[in-house]
């Protein structure tokens, strides 16, 4: 997809068509910042219009798919494949291999969520939701036991250490005026 | 014997590369050390030094633990021993005999 | 005796030489070729030469000493000064965090010997040591911070090493960003100390903290070691760190930065002592922080994350260590961990590095055989790693087992720990297996050569130090608790027993390896300990996600565009627009409707004078 739409914009710079200009422009829209000339269009009813809006992101017809028209501001702006660019495959021959993006290709709306060091949506051959509840099962459960371990705490049963001079008395800063019995607990 | 002399000779090869000086740029690994050349299919040249080496530090290991173990086994098995409970006579404990009143 | 113009010249001087290098390469010529290895690296072990001269002092007059030098600001109510504390923690600490990096500095020489950037290299490792020596001696939490921060952006420096590829960058920026998110509860305890005690001085803070609620700052120093030691919630950055030069890994991720947090809680230990609910926290983030990353570890094939991850498992156990309201029981695992630990990172660099990079451990083997200073090294750090008797890792390991077992303690950290250290065995075990024994299984040319002495001297000593410096630092520690020796001899062996379990059910499952009963079922249990069990899959994308959702979803597109425009300018439209139409159309020049308000207009100011 990406490929086709970098060569359909090559084809049409070649030609000289005022479309290259636009995609041009479209081509140089940074993720932020944007001005009035580059925020989406109306939304595109006709197929006519969806044709314009295509090529003006560079899409295939096909490929293009507006967000549903829901008033939430995203106009003619295509719905992309919710894939992270670390997804892509590293050996083609990308225009900005760090970014694994072609020149002039269209972005995500959440582009800055999916670059390389941040999500990534490579598949794993656990499901996501077998994932979630594996790891959040594994946490509650070891909070649960942990839980369950401060109501049965393990110890060894020992008595208070015992100390000659009926248990350190005055070295204790007791009185030694009056000395308690001295307790014995055995006899021999 | 025959190993020891290749050795020698590796030895013998490194040191005349060391003597070369500046020229060993292109080396690799240029901090020293017998020259060795990367084999293919082969296995790796050794030097005596590196099996000797090999040899003292697991040597010196197992003599550590081994004569602690020998002369130190407390700090393994216990410094003290553990009273067995079930050992203790009636009398020690000062429990009269069942049949006395 | 007074002791105290030695301690601090003596830090003076180790300053003044770790500097010295750094300076050296700001002058405009360029650095000679071999600048490395005979400025920075001898300049490091002069520094620990040096060093041992306190710790000596320290040990024969046993004098610890407190030294404010300088008052760096000064308010009524509030100063900040410079102040450095010489007690065993730092002046023992130092040395060992010298001899290893002077071991790895000098590994460092041979292993970024092609790096056109190895200059810079090593003033990276520099600044970073001088870093963690502020950290470790300051008396002053601002002091600490400095410390703490520094070797904070000097791990993301070491770690995007390698900046050009995108997977070392991810790792650089996940190491800052969970070490940030420990910085916040660093940060909220020192608030509530400037608030609280009015000053940062450490000895003032235990002093004015005596009758407070502690709880709140407690859980705040946690937090700030649980992202600096990576425990459990915010440990995936270490397995990731793996991404920087094996150097960085050996000195940053085993030795001294990740220890820093355990360190921080050792430093505030005065303060927990009496505040059994950080304590069991601590205890059981420990134990589950050593059991997770331990089972992690256990599936690994990369060499450097299976070290990496053992590292994280044994910094659980430090922080159990901290549970049990033992801080000296985990300096000595500090200790003793970083001999061993840096060496089994060389051991790896040395394996990788031989075999033209390759760190997968299923195609190494037989290593025993061609490198054998570097695998007899790799099986002392191992052995060391599981407590075998009277290596390093024993007396430290075994110590704190001892302690799990005679204190009162939460059940069931008590059976996560003991599981963790039958695991640490098997992954040792498994290391060995696959890295020293059996046939070779890598490519048929590699260019092995372990010969170099820049390699194996390093390798050596921290051989030397993983075999008896455990006994050496135990010797002369003189415990702040009275130990427990008298015990049953079930606990006293359970530390050696559950290891010799699990080495035997390693060995049982190596030997399965070469038989092949069936086809190895890929199980849940299998993918969840390989998958680093699904925490940096799932939190890496919940997280942002969540944030996506917060801040563009909600904060941007639902309040800003949408319910803020609506009920700024377009309420203020709608509800203008019908008082704007109703009068002005009433403006038709019919005389009825003038008389019509002015009637309207005469009654009302009638009414209202009335």
């Amino acid at each position: 997809m990406a490929g086709v739409g970098f060569r359909r914009w090559v084809e049409a710079l070649s030609k000289g068509k005022r479309s290259g200009i636009s995609a041009l422009l479209s081509g140089c829209r940074s993720a932020s910042g944007m001005t009035k000339d580059s925020l989406p269009g109306p939304y595109p009813k006709t197929p006519e219009e969806r044709a314009a809006a295509a090529k003006k992101y560079n899409l295939r017809v096909e490929d293009y798919e507006p967000y549903p028209d829901n008033g939430e501001g995203f106009g003619d702006y295509p719905k992309l494949p919710d894939t992270s660019q670390q997804e892509r495959t590293p050996w083609y021959q990308w225009d900005h291999p760090d970014l694994r993006r072609n020149w002039g290709e269209p972005m995500h709306w959440d582009f800055d969520m999916y670059t390389r060091n941040r999500v990534d949506t490579t598949p794993s051959p656990v499901s996501w939701s077998s994932m979630c509840k594996q790891l959040f099962g594994f946490i509650g459960f070891m909070l649960f036991m942990f839980y369950i371990g401060e109501k049965f705490p393990a110890y060894q049963a020992i008595g208070p250490k015992q100390y000659p001079y009926n248990n350190l008395y005055v070295e204790k800063g007791g009185d030694p005026e009056k000395q308690p019995e001295e307790v014995k607990h055995y006899e021999i | 014997m025959a190993s020891f002399g290749r050795a020698l000779g590796v030895l013998r090869a490194g040191t005349r590369l060391l003597r070369r000086g500046p020229e060993r740029l292109t080396n690799r690994k240029a901090s020293g050390g017998p020259h060795i050349e990367p084999q293919y299919r082969q296995y790796p040249q050794l030097t005596k030094k590196q099996k000797i080496d090999s040899e003292i530090l697991s040597g010196a290991m197992w003599f550590w633990i081994l004569w602690h173990l020998w002369h130190d086994p407390d700090a393994v098995l216990g410094h003290f021993p553990w009273p067995d409970a079930s050992q203790w006579t009636d009398e020690e404990l000062g429990i009269p005999p069942d049949d006395e009143e | 005796m007074h002791c105290a113009p030695t301690f601090s010249s003596s830090l003076l001087i180790i300053f003044t030489l770790l500097i010295y290098p750094i300076l050296t390469t700001l002058t405009p010529t360029p650095l000679k070729p071999n600048w490395p290895l005979s400025k920075a690296k001898t300049a490091v072990k002069l520094a620990f030469l040096i060093s041992l001269l306190p710790l000596f002092l320290l040990l024969s007059q046993g004098t610890e000493s407190i030294i404010t030098s300088w008052t760096w600001t000064n308010t009524h109510t509030f100063d900040i000064n410079l102040s450095f504390k010489f007690d065993f923690y730092s002046t023992m600490f130092i040395p060992i965090a010298l001899y290893v990096t002077w071991a790895i500095l000098e590994f460092a020489s041979w292993y970024m010997n092609s790096d056109p950037n190895i200059n810079k290299f090593f003033k990276y490792l520099l600044i970073f040591l001088i870093a963690m020596i502020i950290l470790v001696t300051s008396n002053n939490m601002f002091q600490l911070f400095i410390g703490w921060e520094g070797v904070g952006i000097m791990s993301f420096l070491l770690i995007g090493w390698w900046h050009s590829r995108a997977d070392a960058n991810t790792a650089a920026l996940q190491a800052v960003i969970y070490n940030r998110v420990g910085d916040i509860g660093l940060i909220f305890s020192m608030a509530w100390m400037a608030t609280n005690s009015a000053s940062w001085e450490m000895q003032q803070v235990f002093f004015k903290a005596q009758n407070l609620d502690l709880t709140f700052p407690l859980l705040g120093l946690i937090l700030a070691a649980t992202g600096k030691s990576a425990q459990f919630g915010l440990h995936p950055w270490l397995p990731s760190a793996m991404e920087g030069p094996t150097p960085v890994s050996a000195l940053l991720h085993s030795s001294t930065m990740v220890v820093a947090g355990i360190f921080l809680l050792i430093r505030m230990a005065p303060l927990m002592h009496n505040n059994p609910t950080a304590l069991t926290t601590c205890l059981c983030l420990g134990a589950l922080t050593t059991l997770f990353t331990a089972t992690c570890a256990l599936t690994q094939n990369d060499i450097k994350k299976i070290i990496a991850f053992s590292t994280s498992s044994q910094l659980g156990l430090m922080m159990v260590a901290i549970g049990l309201n033992q801080p000296q029981l985990a300096f000595l695992h500090i200790s003793t961990h970083a001999f061993f630990k840096a060496m089994l990172f060389l051991c790896s660099g040395s394996i990788i590095h031989n075999l033209n990079n390759e760190q997968d451990i299923r195609k190494m083997g037989g290593t025993h055989h061609l490198m054998p200073t570097t695998s007899s090294c790799l099986t002392i750090g191992s052995l060391a790693l599981t407590g075998t008797p009277f290596l390093a890792g024993f007396f430290s390991k075994d110590a704190i087992i001892e302690t799990l077992n005679t204190s009162h303690l939460n059940a069931w950290a008590l059976t996560l720990t003991l599981l963790a250290t039958s695991f640490t065995a098997i992954y040792s075990l498994r290391i060995i297996f696959f890295v020293n024994m059996d046939h070779p299984r890598f490519n048929t040319s590699s260019p092995i050569n372990e010969n170099s002495p820049t390699l194996t001297n390093p390798l050596k000593r921290l051989a030397w130090g993983s075999i008896i410096s455990g006994l050496l630092i135990t010797s002369y520690t003189i415990p702040l608790k009275t130990p427990t020796m008298t015990m049953h001899p079930s606990l006293k062996l359970a530390a050696l027993i559950i290891s010799m379990v699990g080495l035997l059910i390693a060995l049982d499952l190596a030997s399965m390896t070469s038989k092949q009963h069936k086809i190895t079922p890929q199980t849940t249990l299998h993918h969840f300990s390989n998958m680093l069990g699904f925490f940096p899959t799932t939190m890496h994308r919940l997280v942002p996600k969540f944030n996506l959702i917060l801040g563009q979803t909600m904060a941007l597109q639902m309040v800003d565009q949408t319910w803020l425009e609506k009920t700024g300018p377009k309420a203020t439209t709608s509800l203008n627009l019908p008082l704007i139409t109703t009068s002005s159309n009433i403006q038709q020049g019919t005389i009825k409707t003038y008389f019509m308000l002015f009637i309207l207009t005469l009654t009302l100011s009638l009414l209202a004078a009335h």
